[in-house]
């Protein structure tokens, strides 16, 4: 096939909803790179201000505007891999005459350490020995914990339609449509107790009927398949092989609002499920399943996939709606909430991959039946991803409720080499780190939000006790500062400021210092724009918590 | 961004009645005002640096905060709607602390905290609001950010980023105001960086050095090059409202004067025609008034191409008098047509027209400065 021209990519996308990432990234797979031409076709063929285009460019991380830019190899430098050989598989790449940069989690902490060049994820821990592979299935929980959203996943075929309609897939839509109105599905999930998975635990019915309330069409069901959080990939596993659930679960969601178009935002560092992701949706759509008179009915839902670009804070959701509209992606202020005030200022849904695939089996089994997973008066499941100083690390999908030290010793092996656990965190890295009595925690937001964490999208990361705490609470920190946008004051110098006195900086007496931190640590958390420079705060203020002593050891060797 | 320009009260009535608690007193407010027009009204003095209410509330300074009952955290009042029945506290203690330490941490990204007010008409405000929070500690000090462009040698606007604080007024005003979309943000969190496509300068750029950015800008980041150029010109600056003569559409403007010196103009923010916009010649194209090679003297040219002689005003009216009779006599009163000069005052122009309806009787009068 011929080179595409300019006008070819333009002509391609300039019609298509949200066309702005996707025109880009066809520039850039064509060229390697995003040249200014580049930019400058698609300022006139969208309409776009050149000074605007030129900016929002440059706030994602992957887009490359050095030639060859999407070839260079892109190595994780997240915590867990920072622990497994980020710095060995950078020097060996560099050995090979390759010119790695740092990138910031991919989400694969369950294989470390990924790398990303071109279009494609590899894994290893040396230059010679990377290999692409599948996303490793969920391990078995103990017997007779009953799961949700992986209960078919381990199925053979289970991401292919033949597969996922084999094990009677698809009935909950069908179900939906053909015998409930909108009202009955929402009613189900509401009284499922199904809440957010991506983060803020948002009851999914309460915003789904606001959305079917709400005036104002066409309404849009918006998928957050961003999972920027460092140590999250469940959204990953779920996708890669369960697709069909995602994308019935989102129909779903249609239905019972009465929207008629849907978005997979999907992070860019996972273009495997991009493919899957597509080829599910076209396989839907040849079954009558998505589209125009959906299963026989006048029900129509149209669904694409959108990939972002690098930039962790487009899984904010207001950031994620600028993205997908082409703006620059400041998250919004609220409210007005997307729920009325979504894409394109009209009603929208956006729930997190895992909180949609589970509406089918909710459905199917009825809400008593998906309360009655958690533990004590805890509805549901939630789905951890564990990964760091572990034995078995992987996506587990838990009863709310059950306990840490459960999951980290019964269900996951517990932490290798004799060692013993120093701290973890929660939340990814947003929940900041639990250590010493309050690792006694139950995995329900009741039990940890009162210790200053909150379990959020359920990343976990281990630190066994040969851990500096201090480097890791850099590390970490350095992260939020890479992906701060820059719209607020307090977290685009906070971050900031607290990484310097991380690495170094700072006052040099441990008072002062402790006074500085905890004073930025307060200001962050109360004045923030949005949810990444309130929970930023949450290592170091967790830090001096837990690890005084450490603090002082640091601050003494500096001086 | 979804919310609509500020403060827009609601045309249909639907706003009469609504009250809200500010700072323990019941105050009344109309549907579309934000918490901070209405705290504003009520001389609160609210800090901000990212406000600017001719443009979209933005949300970035985070210095406007409130303590709203019911609400987890402070909410910035900028953006926040009120709400009837809300109640408000403009001025806690923490509050109070939560705004010295913003204000330390922005203090501590800049490479000078004080710089001349001819940079412009915010220029002060941060320095302001550093001395009204005793914010001049040296705390949280670190990496500054911004990098200057002395490169940009354009003869208008100082670009020195080095005092930068990622307000993003200039993007916007520059966006909402002109319509230009000159500027914009490069980068993210503590590398942001104010931008014209490709970081090129701002001639290459849609710029048309209008200087709104300049005027608004809380720093002196931007600077205005032509009125520093006068910064050491001695005295007093004094301010004298006017009209832009350059064009039809009537700016208000504030002339700085030193002595009989125009060292500057600022925009009126509440000018009725222009709201604190100006273009490149009102903003800019005050230095003919006093410039060397402008007229002294009246000059007279004897005969077509000759050279012109110093005059009198006397020799020098009574002669162009003669000259034009001479035409209407040869040539009816329709061969004079009179356009008057834009940089005239107004005065005279009205005299000008004056002259050419009622002592010409014709109405063949113009004025330059169409627009
Ligand atoms: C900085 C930041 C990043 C976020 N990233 C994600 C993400 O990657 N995926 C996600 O589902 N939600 C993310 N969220 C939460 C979303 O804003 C939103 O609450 C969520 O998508 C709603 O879906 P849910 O109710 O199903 O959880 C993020 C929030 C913040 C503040
Ligand atoms: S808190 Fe951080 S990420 Fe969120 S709006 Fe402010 S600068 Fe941006
Ligand atoms: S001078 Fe006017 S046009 Fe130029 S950048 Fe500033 S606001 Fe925009
Ligand atoms: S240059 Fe001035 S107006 Fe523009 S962002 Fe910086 S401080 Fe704000
Ligand atoms: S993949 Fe490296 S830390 Fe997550
Ligand atoms: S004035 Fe409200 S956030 Fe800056």
């Amino acid at each position: 096939m011929a080179t595409p021209t300019d006008q070819d990519l333009i002509e391609r996308w300039q019609d298509e909803p949200a066309p702005l990432l996707p025109l880009l990234h066809a520039f850039q797979e064509r060229d390697g790179y995003l040249s200014e031409e580049a930019m400058r076709a698609v300022g006139r063929g969208l309409r776009i201000p050149i000074a605007d285009l030129f900016g929002t460019v440059t706030f994602y991380h992957h887009f490359a505007r050095e030639p060859a830019g999407l070839e260079r190899p892109r190595v994780c430098d997240g915590p867990v891999c920072q622990m497994r050989g980020t710095e060995v598989l950078t020097a060996s790449l560099r050995a090979a005459g390759h010119d790695p940069s740092p990138m910031p989690c991919p989400g694969r902490c369950d294989q470390p350490v990924p790398v990303i060049t071109g279009s494609e994820v590899l894994t290893g821990r040396t230059a010679g020995t990377l290999v692409s592979g599948p996303s490793p299935l969920p391990p078995f929980p103990p017997d007779g914990t009953e799961e949700c959203v992986f209960a078919g996943i381990r199925r053979p075929g289970r991401a292919t339609l033949e597969g996922y309609r084999h094990h009677g897939s698809y009935d909950a839509l069908e179900q939906a449509v053909t015998g409930m109105t909108p009202g009955d599905v929402i009613d189900v999930i509401d009284a499922s107790g199904l809440v957010g998975k991506g983060g803020a635990g948002f009851p999914a019915g309460r915003k789904w009927r606001a959305v079917a309330e709400a005036p104002g069409t066409p309404k849009t069901i918006v998928c957050n398949a961003d999972e920027g959080e460092p140590g999250c990939f469940k959204d990953r596993v779920l996708m890669d092989h369960d697709p069909h659930a995602l994308i019935e679960g989102m129909a779903l969601a249609a239905y019972a609002t009465g929207a008629v178009r849907g978005f997979i935002y999907l992070r860019y560092e996972y273009p495997d499920t991009a493919g899957i992701l597509e080829r599910a949706i076209r396989e839907a759509e040849g079954a009558g399943l998505l589209g125009d008179g959906i299963l026989g009915t006048d029900f129509r839902f149209d669904l694409c996939v959108r990939r972002g670009a690098g930039a962790y804070i487009c899984g904010e959701e207001t950031s994620l709606l600028n993205s997908l509209e082409g703006k620059h992606p400041f998250p919004r202020n609220r409210p007005p909430f997307p729920v009325t005030h979504g894409y394109e200022n009209l009603p929208t849904v956006v729930n997190n991959v895992e909180t949609l695939a589970s509406a089918p089996p909710i459905l199917l089994h009825g809400a008593d039946w998906y309360q009655g997973l958690g533990l004590g008066d805890h509805a549901g499941t939630k789905v951890i991803s564990l990964s760091g100083d572990i034995r078995r690390p992987g996506n587990y999908e838990v009863p709310v409720g059950l306990p840490l030290a459960k999951l980290l010793h019964d269900w996951a092996g517990g932490v290798p080499d004799g060692r013993t656990v120093q701290a973890v965190t929660m939340a990814g890295l947003s929940g900041g780190f639990l250590a010493g009595r309050d690792l006694e925690v139950t995995l329900d937001e009741p039990s940890i939000r009162p210790r200053g964490s909150f379990l959020g999208a359920g990343g976990i990361m281990v630190f066994d006790d040969s851990r500096d705490m201090v480097a890791v609470t850099r590390q970490s920190m350095e992260f939020f500062a890479h992906e701060s946008c820059g719209k607020c004051f307090p977290c685009r110098i906070g971050t900031q400021r607290l990484v310097e006195r991380l690495d170094g900086g700072g006052p040099g007496s441990v008072d002062a210092w402790v006074d500085e931190v905890a004073d930025l640590n307060e200001v962050m958390k109360k004045t923030s724009a949005c949810g990444l420079g309130q929970a930023a705060p949450l290592l170091t203020e967790s830090l001096i918590r837990y690890f005084p002593d450490r603090i002082r050891a640091y601050l003494e060797k500096g001086a | 961004m979804t919310m609509k320009r500020n403060g827009t009260p609601s045309a249909n009535g639907t706003g009469v009645g609504l009250t809200m608690t500010l700072d323990g007193e019941k105050v009344a407010f109309t549907r579309g005002e934000t918490v901070y027009e209405v705290a504003e009204r009520h001389r609160s003095e609210i800090p901000t640096l990212c406000y600017d209410p001719r443009l979209e509330s933005f949300g970035g300074c985070r210095l406007c905060v409130v303590e709203v009952e019911g609400a987890r955290n402070p909410v910035a009042s900028c953006t926040t709607e009120a709400q009837p029945g809300m109640r408000v506290r403009t001025r806690t203690a923490a509050l109070e602390t939560q705004r010295r330490i913003l204000m330390e941490m922005v203090a501590s990204e800049n490479r000078d905290l004080d710089v001349d007010p001819m940079h412009g008409y915010a220029s002060q405000e941060m320095a302001e609001l550093l001395d009204r929070y005793d914010a001049r500690t040296g705390r949280f000090r670190g990496a500054t950010s911004g990098t200057s462009r002395p490169d940009d040698d354009n003869p208008f606007i100082g670009r020195d980023y080095e005092n930068c604080i990622s307000c993003y007024r200039c993007v916007r005003v520059c966006a909402e105001q002109e319509g230009d979309y000159a500027i914009s943000i490069m980068n993210r969190g503590f590398h942001t960086q104010i931008t014209t496509e490709f970081g090129g300068l701002l001639k290459d750029s849609a710029c048309t050095f209008c200087g709104q950015c300049i005027q608004t800008c809380p720093t002196g980041a931007l600077g205005d090059l032509k009125a520093l150029a006068n910064k050491d010109v001695p005295g007093e600056t004094e301010k004298t409202r006017t009209i832009c003569t350059y064009c039809g559409v009537g700016c208000s403007v504030d002339v700085m004067t030193r002595g009989d010196r125009i060292v500057g103009i600022l925009p009126a923010m509440d000018g009725p025609a222009n709201e604190g916009a100006l273009c490149v010649k009102g903003q800019f194209a005050f230095d003919f008034v006093g410039h060397p090679d402008r007229l002294d003297t009246p000059y007279v040219r004897d005969e077509k191409d000759g050279p012109l002689r110093p005059s009198t005003w006397d020799e020098a009216l009574d002669f162009a008098a003669g000259r034009l009779r001479k035409v209407v006599e040869g040539h009816g009163r329709r061969s004079v047509y009179g356009i008057a000069s834009g940089r005239a005052p107004h005065e005279a122009a009205y005299m000008m027209q004056r002259f050419i309806r009622a002592g010409l009787g014709t109405n063949h009068i113009d004025n330059c400065s169409r627009a």
